[in-house]
C-alpha cells in the first residue's frame, strides 16, 4: 500500500496543466521579489559510483562477527547481535531483503538520483534514489508534505522528505522497517529515524546520516559515505525470488542462544585488539578510549527507553477517536485508541472485524459510515472474546442489518434482520456466556450468533473468499485470523501485535503463538523485495506486511528456545527473570508496568 | 480575465523595480569585502573531538605492517608500505597534513586572526594554519603540514536567500607537504601529493554539533587514484578533556 494512501493524507501531484504567459510572469516576480521557499543552488541528479576507502572489507566482504567497535550501542543490541546466526539469511523469507535506508548507501552497487519536476513550477516534487543492490528504490518528497500517521506501514526504505540548507540537501526519514546498521546481526528497531545531508563538492558527494534509535543506540550512530559522480549510468536490475537453500524444520529459526556464540572472541584475538572494545559501546570511538586504564561502560548503560506501559487491558480504552486507512482491496485499516479493528466494503454491504471496546463503538459506526455511506453492516467476526475486540459488539450489529429469509428466518425469526450477525469460535461464545472472574456473562446483541468449531470458517462476501481460520491455544482458546483472499489482507487479532510481547491469556500459550504467527506466514506472498504484497493488520499497532510478521516471528521463536534451554537446565522462573534472557528485545516490545509487562509475559511464557 | 492578470503583474513589477534596486546600495560607493573571519558562513572554532566508527581498526590502533585495506595503493605505494618498520611507530609522520585528522584526536579551532585559521591537533601535538590571504607567498620548504590555502565556499544567493540561514563550506588546499603517512603503519603518501579538504558543520536533531571533514588526497607517486575520506568530528563544550601528547620526530 502506498504512503499516499492514507485516507485524508495530502497527495499533490505534478501539475499537467499548461502554464498561462501571466502565470510564468509571476513566478518570475516572486524570484525578483525573493519570495517562496530556499531553492537547490547544487544539481544531486546522476549517477554516482560508491568510493570504498573507508571500511572497505566491512562493506564489501563483510564484517566479521562479534565487531561492534565504535558503535554507540547498548546492551540489548549486543546480545541481539551475539546471538544472531548468519545461517539465518539462508530462509526463504530472510533472502530477497534489501538493505534498508539506514545501511544501503554503505552498501556495492551505484547510486542514482533523479528528480521530479511540478511542470507549471519546475520546482523539485521528489527525488528519487536507486541503489542497484536489491534495487533499493526510494522517495525523498521536497514538496512539504507530511510524514504519515504512525499506524501506517513501514518499508525498508522508509518514508523521506527533504529540505535544502544552501546547497546541503537534509533528508528526515520515518517509518523504517526493523533492520540493520552492520551485516553482523547489529540491529535497529522499527522506531529508529534517520537524518541525512547530501553534500556536493565538486564531483564528489558525501552521505552523511545519523541515526536515532531509542531502542539499540544510546546516541545518534553518524556514519559519512563517499560517492564520485560517473559518466557509467549502468543500473542493472536485481530480480529476487527465495528458493529452499537448507531444509529446516517447519519455524525453526537459526541463532544462537546466550553464551554459546563460539565465534565473538575470534575478530579481537586475529587483529590483536582490546576485546572490550570490540563489544563496542559510544565510549570506544573517543581517541582516549584507547589509552592504558580506559573501561568502557558496556552492560551498565541503559537504553535511552523510558519504562513504558504495556498494551491496554481487554477493557481499555475510554476515548472515541476511531481512524480509518484504506490497505488494499476492499479491506480498511480501522484504528482506535490502542486497538485496531477492519472493514471490507463492497457491494454486499461491509464487514467489520472486531468491534473495539463499547466506548468506541459509536466512533468506529460513524467512521464506517463515512467511508461506506449508504452501505449495511452485514458481518462482524471476532478474533476473540477480549473486551477491547468484542466490547462494541452489540452496538456495532445493532447498526447493521441482515437479510434473513427461508428456513433460516424460521429459526431465528424476522427480527434478526435488525442487526448484523456475528461470527466466532465457539470458545469465544464459552467464554462470553462463562466469563472468568467476577466479569458479568454477555448477552443479547453482545453474543456471536454464528460459531464453529472446526478449525475452519468460510464466508464469501463483496466478490472474495473470507477465511477464517482458528488459531488453538495461542492468544487465547478462541483466535481467529481471518484471510481476505481477493484483497490479500490477513486480519490478525491479538496473536499478532507491533507494541509488546504478546499477550498469553489462560488457555493460550507461547507455542500456539508461534504456530499462529508461522500460519500467518503461511499466508503471505510480499510483491518483491520481501515487502508489500500480502497486508497484515495486527491486533494493536500499526499496519504491516510479511517481513514485520517474520520480524516478530523470529523475536518469538528465539524467546521460546532459549525458555526452554532454561526449563532444561531446572531454573527456577525467578532466575529466568533475573537472567534478561528478554533483554534484547525488552526495549521495544517489553514494558515495566502497566497491564502487560515484561514479567507477566515470563510467567505466562515460562510455565 | 487573463488580460486583467497580466496587467496587474506588470503594474506590479513596476512599483517593485525601484525597492529592487535602492537594496543593491544605488549611489554609495564600494564597501570594504569583509574580511574572512567576519564573511564566514559556519563557525569551525572551538574544540572537536574525532569520533571514530568507520575504519576503527586501522585509526584506533597501529594495524600490522602492510594492511593497506582501502587505500587505492599503486605497486611502488604499496612496496613503500611493505617496507615500514614497525619500531617506527608513533613517529610524526603519521601526523602529517594528508593523514592528520584520521589520527583520533581532539581538534582546536580558532582564528590566529582575521585571515588565518588555526587547527591545532592534541594527538601529535600538531599546528596547521589555513590562510585565507592568497597573497601570502608560498613556503619554499616543504613541512609536515604543508602550505594551506583556504577560502569559504558559499551558495550563490538563490530565491528565498534572504530568509534562508547562512550555509556554506570551508575549503582547504594544501601543497608543500613533506610526505608521510596516510595510516600510523607507514601507508606512504609522497611530498608530490596535494590535498584538498572541504570541512562543513551541521547541527543534529539531538543538538549535538558536528564538524565533517572531506578528504581528497592525490598523489601521482603512490596512489592510482584519489584517496577520499570524510571524518566526524563532535563538537565539545571546552578544552577539559584536551590531553597533548607528542609524536616522535
Amino acid at each position: 500500500m502506498p504512503f499516499a494512501a492514507v485516507a485524508g493524507y495530502p497527495r499533490r501531484r505534478p501539475s499537467t496543466s499548461p502554464a498561462p504567459v501571466c502565470v510564468a510572469f509571476l513566478a518570475a516576480l516572486g524570484v525578483l521579489a525573493g519570495a517562496g521557499r530556499a531553492a537547490a543552488q547544487v544539481d544531486l541528479t546522476g549517477t554516482w559510483a560508491p568510493i570504498f576507502h573507508e571500511d572497505q572489507i566491512e562493506r564489501i566482504p563483510g564484517p566479521d562477527i562479534g565487531d561492534y567497535a565504535g558503535l554507540p550501542i547498548n546492551d540489548a543490541a549486543r546480545l541481539r547481535a551475539d546471538s544472531w546466526m548468519s545461517s539465518l539469511l539462508t530462509l526463504p523469507e530472510h533472502q530477497c531483503k534489501p538493505h534498508p535506508s539506514t545501511y544501503g548507501f554503505r552498501g556495492v552497487g551505484n547510486l542514482r538520483i533523479t528528480a521530479d519536476f511540478d511542470r507549471a513550477t519546475q520546482a523539485i516534487v521528489k527525488l528519487n534514489t536507486h541503489i542497484q543492490w536489491q534495487e533499493q528504490r526510494r522517495e525523498i518528497w521536497m514538496d512539504g508534505r507530511p510524514h504519515p500517521p504512525e499506524y501506517a506501514a513501514h518499508t525498508w526504505q522508509g518514508f523521506s522528505t527533504g529540505r535544502w540548507e544552501g546547497n546541503v540537501l537534509v533528508v528526515t526519514t520515518t517509518h523504517l522497517k526493523a533492520g540493520w546498521i552492520r551485516r553482523n546481526g547489529l540491529a535497529i528497531s522499527d522506531r529508529a529515524t534517520m537524518t541525512e545531508r547530501f553534500i556536493r563538492h565538486g564531483n564528489y558527494l558525501t552521505h552523511v546520516y545519523m541515526i536515532e534509535d531509542p531502542v539499540y543506540l544510546t546516541e545518534p550512530l553518524i556514519k559519512t559515505n563517499g560517492f564520485m559522480l560517473t559518466l557509467n549510468p549502468a543500473m542493472p536490475p536485481y530480480p529476487c525470488r527465495p528458493a529452499v537453500e537448507v531444509p529446516y524444520e517447519k519455524g525453526e529459526v537459526p541463532h544462537y542462544l546466550p553464551g554459546e556464540n563460539p565465534f565473538l572472541g575470534d575478530y579481537a584475538k586475529k587483529h590483536n585488539l582490546p576485546p572490550a572494545l570490540v563489544r563496542g559501546g559510544a565510549e570506544t570511538a573517543l581517541p582516549e578510549s584507547i589509552k592504558p586504564g580506559f573501561k568502557p561502560a558496556q552492560g551498565t548503560r541503559p537504553g535511552t527507553r523510558a519504562p513504558r506501559s504495556g498494551a491496554p487491558g481487554p477493557d481499555a480504552g475510554e476515548t472515541a477517536g476511531v481512524k480509518s486507512m484504506h490497505v488494499q482491496g476492499n479491506v480498511w485499516m480501522l484504528v482506535g485508541d490502542g486497538v485496531n479493528a477492519a472493514a471490507q466494503i463492497g457491494d454486499d454491504g461491509v464487514l467489520i472485524v472486531d468491534t473495539m471496546t463499547e466506548a468506541q463503538a459509536d466512533a468506529l459506526i460513524a467512521e464506517v459510515r463515512r467511508i461506506a455511506p449508504g452501505k449495511p453492516i452485514r458481518w462482524i467476526i471476532n478474533t476473540h472474546v477480549h473486551g477491547d475486540h468484542t466490547g462494541g459488539n452489540a452496538k456495532v450489529a445493532e447498526a447493521g442489518e441482515s437479510i434473513v429469509g427461508g428456513n433460516f428466518a424460521a429459526q431465528v425469526g424476522q427480527a434478526a434482520a435488525n442487526s448484523a450477525q456475528i461470527i466466532a469460535h465457539e470458545n469465544v461464545m464459552k467464554r462470553m456466556v462463562d466469563p472468568d472472574g467476577d466479569a458479568r456473562p454477555a448477552t443479547g446483541l453482545m453474543l456471536p450468533t454464528d460459531t464453529f468449531f472446526t478449525g475452519e470458517h468460510e464466508i464469501y462476501f463483496n466478490g472474495e473468499a473470507v477465511q477464517i481460520l482458528h488459531q488453538p491455544g495461542a492468544h487465547t482458546d478462541g483466535d481467529v485470523i481471518v484471510f481476505f483472499r481477493k484483497s490479500d489482507v490477513v486480519v490478525a487479532g491479538d496473536v499478532f501485535n507491533t507494541r509488546t510481547f504478546p499477550v498469553i491469556d489462560g488457555p493460550g500459550s507461547l507455542d500456539g503463538i508461534v504456530a499462529s504467527l508461522n500460519h500467518i506466514l503461511d499466508l503471505t506472498i510480499p510483491r518483491d523485495k520481501q515487502e508489500g504484497g500480502t497486508y497484515v493488520i495486527p491486533g494493536h499497532g500499526r499496519l504491516t506486511d510479511e517481513a514485520d510478521v517474520v520480524d516478530y516471528r523470529d523475536m518469538m521463536t528465539i524467546i521460546r528456545d532459549r525458555l526452554d534451554a532454561a526449563r532444561k537446565k531446572g531454573m527456577t522462573l525467578a532466575q529466568v527473570k533475573a537472567a534478561g534472557l528478554l533483554r534484547d528485545y525488552e526495549g521495544r516490545f517489553g514494558a515495566s508496568e502497566g497491564a502487560w509487562t515484561t514479567d507477566r509475559f515470563l510467567e505466562a511464557a515460562y510455565r | 480575465m487573463r488580460r486583467t492578470v497580466l496587467a496587474a503583474a506588470m503594474a506590479l513589477s513596476v512599483t517593485l523595480a525601484p525597492g529592487l534596486l535602492a537594496q543593491r546600495g544605488r549611489g554609495a560607493g564600494p564597501a570594504a569585502p569583509p574580511t574572512p573571519r567576519a564573511a564566514a558562513p559556519i563557525d569551525v572554532t572551538g574544540y572537536w573531538v574525532s569520533i571514530v566508527n568507520e575504519d576503527w581498526r586501522w585509526r584506533m590502533v597501529t594495524p600490522p605492517k602492510g594492511d593497506v585495506a582501502s587505500v587505492p595503493l599503486n605497486p611502488e605505494g604499496i612496496k613503500a608500505a611493505n617496507s615500514w618498520d614497525p619500531a617506527t611507530d608513533g613517529s610524526c609522520l603519521a601526523y602529517g597534513a594528508a593523514g592528520l585528522l584520521r589520527i583520533p584526536t581532539r581538534l582546536h579551532i580558532t582564528w590566529e586572526d582575521d585571515r588565518t585559521l588555526k587547527i591545532e591537533t592534541d594527538a601529535g601535538q600538531q599546528t596547521r594554519r589555513l590562510l585565507f590571504d592568497r597573497s601570502q607567498p608560498v613556503p619554499a620548504r616543504r613541512t609536515l603540514q604543508g602550505h594551506s590555502v583556504a577560502e569559504w565556499e558559499i551558495p550563490a544567493a538563490g530565491r528565498g536567500a534572504a530568509q534562508a540561514p547562512r550555509t556554506g563550506s570551508l575549503k582547504v588546499s594544501t601543497t608543500m607537504m613533506s610526505g608521510g603517512w596516510l595510516r600510523r603503519n607507514g601507508v606512504p603518501y609522497s611530498e608530490n601529493a596535494s590535498l584538498t579538504e572541504y570541512f562543513d558543520r551541521f547541527p543534529a536533531p539531538n543538538g549535538d554539533e558536528w564538524l565533517v571533514v572531506t578528504t581528497i588526497v592525490s598523489d601521482p607517486r603512490y596512489l592510482t587514484q584519489d584517496f577520499v575520506t570524510s571524518t566526524h568530528f563532535k563538537k565539545e563544550p571546552d578544552g577539559a578533556k584536551w590531553s597533548p601528547a607528542p609524536c616522535r620526530s
